[in-house]
């Protein structure tokens, strides 16, 4: 069955069972592997992307339950938070970088809610994002440092 | 965050765009004598294996070490475009395929640098005498008057220029140089600075292609259902089903020796299927019962009463070690202590679970997929497939993470074996559950320490114990003993002085699959002996810093037994006792801290460099909260500055989850543990702020960096526990109160 999707401002179709996880539809069907499968149990948060704005785990959403709602991932991501991509660069947060897309996406989402997130905020949003090799403590300054570019300001 | 006091302007790949090409070249005066342009190359550059140049001038570096989040990639660009004196937004970095002309590719054990820090700097100090020598020969002046800076060479007595991709014709006529001259330290400009890591930009696009990325035309998924216990094959698949809408076939794959060729799949069902979903799906629901095996009886609880039973009587002795009198000293009647110390079994669970891709057509075989050792992974794809190496391609890809479990290719070679019956591509993709519960496990351990200790807390005799499951019984089916290098891992080569001491241990064999995780035994015997010098100073109300500096020596170098080449490395105790002053101040060892907040010190050599932490940690009803940690490390030369912190950093993390959270039980020969609701990992909030400082070594040898930085953590943790409750946790992980 051809399901209608809206991902990344593209209208594409995805001939899947509805009970397919969206990760595995963006992986295997519509060739966006910037999504990754970490633990397939919503633990990890490397699948995180946006639905309808909000940061999900795409590896526990049937794709049926995403038709007909923006879906924005890791590859979509610069047009909107070019600030956190540079920040991200510029401090050599990423290590392995497997975990950092879904990372990404959870900091924008945080960003596009908190304009300027205490340490509590990060650690709150962000606590759904495990990262083995432990970029935790950059991870943290680089959304105080992209807050302030989205503000004006400066970095703390 | 953290100061690094020794940076240069950032090296991003930006920065020096503009202020070479166009601009540089129309700074000639007219009135210069000129020589006309050499012709365009019709073919790059290549003087070694390291280097190509293109006539248009790119630099490719090919870098043959795994990238698993440590940098190498950048580091061995870094170096060959330092001494070649390249424009570094020039530089392209290529991933090599695993083959045995390149050397060494086992990218473990903290020493890409080591082992090639040399010879790439010798690979591009040799091409950049080439260029100078082609451009010096084009103008018909000597070597001596020109020079080469920036992807230029420049005659300062005409003022002519040459680019270096103008010169790659010429200079691939010439003779490679085998002892160029090298740069000063001085002369460095990327060695020892900071850098942007090369595959940054892509991955925060998420457009990095680690194992499960990489595409192949008419690819199918395989999954596959292993046996519960180690060595169980396939009686039965109660529910197999004929058809099924994606289903490619079902495959039995039968199980590898448990000794023999230890990196041999365990076997298992395979469902290959036209996706992934599909194939997880249909594979959860299958029904299988499996033969039996010796190990179904293997239980770690079991197995850790025996190690603890093992240090209940006297080891082998560690070969030469014996000093003094131990047992003399200890009827003396001296103040004495004693302790045992356990750590359980650990996963390696990096992000990114085994997988691999592999075409099996035509007589050729090509792999790609998370390697840390692509050439060894070729060499057992070859043997398993019965084909000569030159017939076998395996590419690494970027590792999703590692620390070790990806030098073991055993899903490489289920990809191998799969293409090869399907006729196809086949990807071999691994769950959580997959990894957590096939893993090559950090194996469990128990330590028994006893001292004699003076007024001050000196020890006058010391005794210890170690035992654990060796990883050498993966590689050996009769193994029982710890080997040599497994006991030199911070056992056998404590620093203190000790006049009577006694070092012995014991083994057992496991089963499952031991290997080796990021600092290995390190981590259990650094543990056990910075716990224990810790009580050794608490027994008398020593600060634990003094007292460490009081029983190591003043100065010296001690033989560490067995270490790697090159030779000429011993643990220096002046440098040991340098990171241990420097993380006291870093760390304002003396300032108070707030009630029930303690601070804990450790300090351990490995891999050559020497690594010292102070953790600032309370226990918040129970739970341990470390607030900051202090790290120092001296790993003498290094090449990215940043990358040395950054590796601290994620050290922290890493020790920090396997003191707190870390442990994997068996029962029955079944793993328990499957994901990370019952395998957690440490978690942003539970991450401390991280001050990291390194020492300036450049000169000296280098030394490891990605592993070393782990031992320390879980002891300085226990330690600042204890500091701040007084009570002593003896086994990690912690137990919560």
């Amino acid at each position: 069955m051809a399901l209608k999707l809206n991902v990344n401002g593209r209208d594409v179709e995805a001939d899947v069972a509805p009970d397919t996880p969206l990760l595995w539809v963006l992986r295997d069907h519509l060739g966006l592997t910037g999504t990754k499968f970490g633990c397939g149990g919503s633990y990890c948060g490397a699948c995180t992307v946006h639905v309808n704005g909000s940061p999900v785990r795409s590896c526990q959403l049937p794709v049926s339950g995403a038709a007909d709602v923006p879906i924005t991932t890791i590859e979509a991501l610069e047009a909107a938070h070019p600030e956190l991509l540079e920040v991200w660069v510029k401090n050599n947060v990423a290590q392995c970088g497997y975990c950092q897309s879904g990372q990404l996406m959870s900091a924008a989402a945080l960003l596009d809610g908190n304009a300027s997130p205490t340490d509590a905020d990060i650690d709150t949003a962000m606590a759904g994002n495990l990262c083995r090799c432990g970029t935790y403590v950059r991870i943290r300054a680089a959304i105080h440092e992209a807050a302030a570019q989205r503000t004006g300001g400066n970095a703390s | 965050m953290n100061a690094i006091t020794n940076l240069s302007p950032d090296l991003s790949r930006r920065n020096f765009l503009g202020v070479s090409g166009v601009f540089v070249l129309g700074a000639c005066l007219p009135s210069c004598a000129r020589t006309p342009r050499p012709p365009v190359a019709t073919e790059p550059f290549v003087p070694n294996l390291f280097l190509a140049l293109e006539p248009d001038g790119t630099v490719h570096v090919t870098a043959h070490r795994s990238e698993m989040g440590q940098g190498i990639r950048t580091a061995l660009a870094q170096v060959v475009a330092d001494e070649l004196d390249a424009d570094w937004s020039r530089v392209v970095v290529d991933q090599a395929d695993g083959d045995a002309k390149y050397g060494d590719q086992n990218t473990d054990g903290s020493r890409s640098i080591l082992l090639n820090y040399e010879r790439l700097r010798t690979a591009g100090a040799a091409a950049r005498l080439m260029l100078r020598q082609a451009a010096a020969q084009h103008w018909g002046v000597g070597v001596d008057e020109v020079e080469a800076t920036n992807h230029e060479v420049i005659h300062a007595g005409s003022g002519q220029r040459l680019g270096y991709g103008d010169l790659a014709g010429i200079a691939a006529t010439l003779p490679v140089p085998e002892d160029p001259p090298r740069k000063s330290e001085a002369e460095h400009r990327y060695i020892g600075k900071h850098a942007v890591h090369v595959d940054a930009a892509d991955i925060v696009r998420g457009k990095g292609t680690y194992g499960a990325d990489f595409q192949m035309p008419n690819m199918a998924t395989a999954v596959v259902v292993r046996c519960p216990w180690l060595g169980g094959g396939v009686k039965n698949i109660l529910n197999k089903p004929n058809t099924a809408p994606g289903l490619l076939g079902i495959e039995i794959l039968d199980p590898s020796a448990s000794a023999g060729p230890v990196f041999n799949p365990v076997g298992g069902v395979a469902v290959v299927a036209d996706d992934t979903y599909t194939a997880m799906r249909i594979a959860r629901d299958l029904e299988i019962e499996w033969t039996d095996s010796p190990n179904q009886t293997f239980s770690s609880d079991t197995l850790q009463e025996e190690l603890r039973k093992a240090l209940a009587q006297p080891g082998t002795p560690v070969p030469d070690s014996e000093k003094g009198d131990v047992d003399a000293v200890f009827a003396e009647g001296m103040t004495e202590l004693s302790a045992t110390y356990e750590t359980p079994f650990l996963a390696h669970a990096p992000m990114e679970p085994p997988v691999a891709i592999a075409d099996v057509s035509g007589g050729m075989c090509v792999v790609h997929g998370p390697f840390q050792d692509p050439q060894s992974a070729r060499g057992l794809v070859a043997a398993w497939l019965g084909y000569e190496p030159e017939n076998v391609t395996v590419t690494p890809t970027l590792l999703g993470g590692a620390f070790g479990r990806k030098s073991k290719p055993d899903f490489g070679l289920e990809a191998v074996e799969l293409s090869k019956r399907l006729g196809r591509p086949i990807r071999v993709q691994w769950s959580r559950e997959d990894d957590i519960r096939h893993d090559y496990f950090h194996a469990s351990s128990a330590q028994y320490h006893r001292a004699a200790i003076d007024e001050r807390g000196h020890p006058k005799a010391w005794l210890e114990r170690t035992a654990f499951p060796s990883i050498t019984t993966v590689f050996d089916g009769g193994a029982t003993m710890p080997a040599d290098w497994e006991l030199e891992m911070g056992f056998s080569n404590l620093p203190y002085t000790v006049e009577n001491q006694r070092m012995e241990f014991a083994g057992l064999r496991p089963g499952v699959r031991v290997g080796w995780m990021r600092s290995v035994c390190n981590i259990f015997h650094a543990f056990s002996a910075n716990v224990f010098a810790d009580e050794m100073a608490a027994a008398v109300g020593r600060d634990p810093i003094e007292h460490r500096l009081e029983i190591l020596p003043a100065s010296g170098v001690l033989k560490v037994p067995g270490m790697q080449p090159p030779e000429g490395h011993g643990l220096d105790v002046g440098r040991l006792r340098h990171v241990i002053e420097r993380v006291r101040a870093l760390s304002e060892w003396d300032r108070p801290r707030p009630e029930g907040t303690g601070l804990g010190f450790a300090v351990h050599h490995s891999f050559r460099s020497y690594v010292a932490v102070v953790l600032e940690a309370s226990a918040v009803n129970g739970t341990p909260k470390v607030s900051n940690a202090y790290v120092v490390l001296d790993c003498g030369t290094y090449v990215n500055a940043d990358t040395c912190v950054a590796q601290m950093e994620g050290a922290v993390v890493f020790g920090l989850s396997l003191a707190l959270h870390g442990k994997i039980d068996m029962a029955d020969g079944v793993v328990a543990q499957s994901n990370f609701h019952d395998y957690p990992l440490l978690r942003m909030s539970e991450a401390p702020a991280t001050s990291v400082e390194l020492v300036p070594a450049q000169g000296r040898l280098p030394a490891g960096v990605g592993e070393p930085g782990v031992p320390p953590v879980a002891p300085a943790l226990v330690n600042a526990l204890f500091a701040a409750t007084g009570t002593r946790h003896r086994a990690l992980p912690i137990k919560v109160a």
